[in-house]
């Protein structure tokens, strides 16, 4: 599968603050992307970078293979976007709206409108005025529009902002149906994991302009690590204990009253068997699985997901 | 690019803008029928000296209001668009930024030129029509000034159209529609001003340098703007 998108050490400087800082990143072809990062990290900026309406300070970008040149804008024509929140001429209807974005992409087929609004289930709302839209709405047109012109690239950022329950999921069914059925590669920012993680292929982490990982989402599940949780009241003589009794040296200390162990041999009954004997005040004991949530916001803090877990109880 | 001017149209501003212009007409054509009715307090004449000079006020107030009137589409038309953020969409269309501003531009210059033109042409009529009955205006203009009327209309509007392009200058750069409105009427009070009968845009030439000025100002406050940053 070759990449739709590439950059490399893609940099952008507001004075002497970088806002994105040797960003490089690779989106394949008929992928979902999940671009996953807490408010102000500087993923809205990498997607303008995309598109060009914000110019790189450093470093470079490759759409489709070819490199973008300042002021090239033929890549744009097989490029859908949602950039931070849908704007619209509130005047003209949903219709008048999509129709002029496709006169403007130079895209002819007009009953790809109809079916986009389908797609997004905003058939009935064709003639209405876009001022009269609610902020759901607008964010399932401004979907439609992204999409009217069957692109080969979707650039989303947060497209899932003031969606209900309900165009939520309708939304994950629509980005899998174009992965799946229309090839496209979807890029997709959000703050939330919860939001990317059932759809991503792809997750790229960034902070503070930092692309920090970039993995298939598939092997961050396979590893994610499972893990003996510890509840007690004394979690120093557990720690204790673990260390010299039971020679367990791969734990941390996750909070006042609580300890995981990672990947002993000791199984979790032969664990609170030897802790009790040792008259280590047990609450619970539980087998668990090091979440993705928890693995990312490792990572977002400066760790490196479970791993650091592991050396850290080391 | 007719294609762009056409798409520019269609974005629900056209009928709005119609209606505007009509109104300002109506408004000049008020205005000048008060000034004809209501003489001088102080002396038993009219206020104009003759038909040609009633033209020549015509004239002025028309290009007064149709640069001002032309900021207020430029408003619409660019710096509105960079508020409401729909810039940001438009600029991301795989259409070089200098062709969607130009075609934006000669909408302002062609309806600015068209209106001062037509205005004229209406109010004229109607202002002649109505002295050939009540004769307050005086000397009637012959055919021969008429016709010079004419031409120096047509120039005077092509100068004022160019001119309307100016306030750009400082609305693009401060992204603000109340400063290429004041710009506009700092434009007009230059140049419509009237010192002694002698206004600056009575020499064709300045009115036409200001043109060339307002053309050449707005084209380079946006020169680079393919490889500006929008958002």
């Amino acid at each position: 599968m070759t990449q739709i998108i590439r950059t490399q050490m893609l940099t952008k400087s507001y004075g002497p603050v970088e806002s994105v800082s040797n960003v490089s990143m690779n989106v394949r072809r008929g992928e979902i992307y999940g671009f996953l990062g807490p408010n102000g990290a500087g993923k809205s900026t990498v997607m303008k970078m995309l598109l060009g309406l914000v110019r790189p300070t450093g470093g470079e970008i490759e759409l489709f293979g070819e490199r973008l040149l300042p002021g090239s804008n033929e890549h744009l024509k097989r490029i859908g976007h949602l950039i931070e929140t849908p704007v619209f001429y509130e005047r003209l209807t949903a219709e008048q709206n999509l129709e002029l974005h496709c006169e403007y992409m130079g895209y002819p087929n007009k009953q790809a409108i109809g079916e986009a609004l389908r797609l997004v289930q905003l058939v009935g709302t064709e003639n209405k005025p876009v001022k009269q839209f609610s902020l759901g709405m607008r964010q399932r047109l401004a979907i439609a529009r992204a999409i009217c012109t069957r692109p080969e690239l979707l650039l989303l950022d947060e497209p899932i902002n003031g969606l209900d329950p309900e165009g939520i999921q309708l939304m994950r069914g629509v980005f899998r149906r174009l992965r799946d059925e229309w090839g496209m590669a979807i890029l997709i920012s959000s703050h939330l994991l919860p939001e990317v993680e059932q759809i991503a292929d792809t997750i790229g982490v960034i902070n503070q302009g930092r692309l920090l990982r970039e993995v298939p989402l598939d092997s961050v599940r396979a590893s994610t690590t499972e893990f003996i949780e510890i509840s007690t009241s004394d979690a120093a003589l557990a720690a204790f204990v673990l260390t010299e009794k039971l020679g367990v040296t791969n734990f941390k200390q996750t909070g006042e009253r609580t300890l995981r162990v990672y990947g002993t041999e000791l199984g979790q009954e032969a664990l609170s068997k030897g802790l009790i004997l040792n008259d280590v005040p047990i609450e619970s004991i539980n087998r668990r699985h090091h979440t993705l949530e928890e693995y990312f916001f490792d990572i977002i803090k400066g760790g490196n997901g479970h791993d650091a877990s592991r050396q850290a109880g080391a | 690019m007719m294609h762009l001017v056409k798409l520019e149209l269609k974005k629900g501003n056209l009928a709005r803008h119609i209606r505007g212009t009509l109104i300002a007409c109506a408004i000049i054509i008020a205005v000048m029928l008060m000034m004809y009715f209501i003489k001088d307090s102080d002396s038993s004449g009219a206020v104009f000296k003759n038909q040609l000079d009633m033209l020549g006020g015509i004239d002025t107030l028309t290009r007064a209001t149709f640069i001002i009137y032309a900021s207020s589409l430029l408003s619409s038309l660019i710096i509105g668009e960079y508020k409401d953020n729909t810039m940001s969409l438009l600029f991301a269309y795989p259409i070089s930024r200098k062709q969607l501003m130009f075609a934006k531009l000669s909408i302002v210059f062609v309806w600015c030129f068209f209106s001062i033109a037509l205005t004229n042409l209406l109010t004229d009529a109607l202002m002649l029509t109505i002295d050939s009955h009540f004769g307050y205006a005086g000397t009637p203009v012959s055919s021969g000034d008429l016709l010079l009327h004419a031409g120096s209309v047509l120039t005077q509007a092509v100068g004022a159209a160019g001119m309307s392009l100016l306030p750009l200058v400082i609305g693009l750069r401060r992204k603000s529609v109340s400063a290429t409105i004041i710009s506009s009427i700092f434009i007009v009070m230059i140049v419509a001003s009237n010192n002694f009968g002698v206004s600056l845009s009575s020499i064709v030439a300045i009115p036409l340098s200001l043109a060339a000025i307002g053309v050449l100002g707005t084209y380079l406050s946006f020169r680079n703007i393919d490889r500006a940053d929008v958002a």
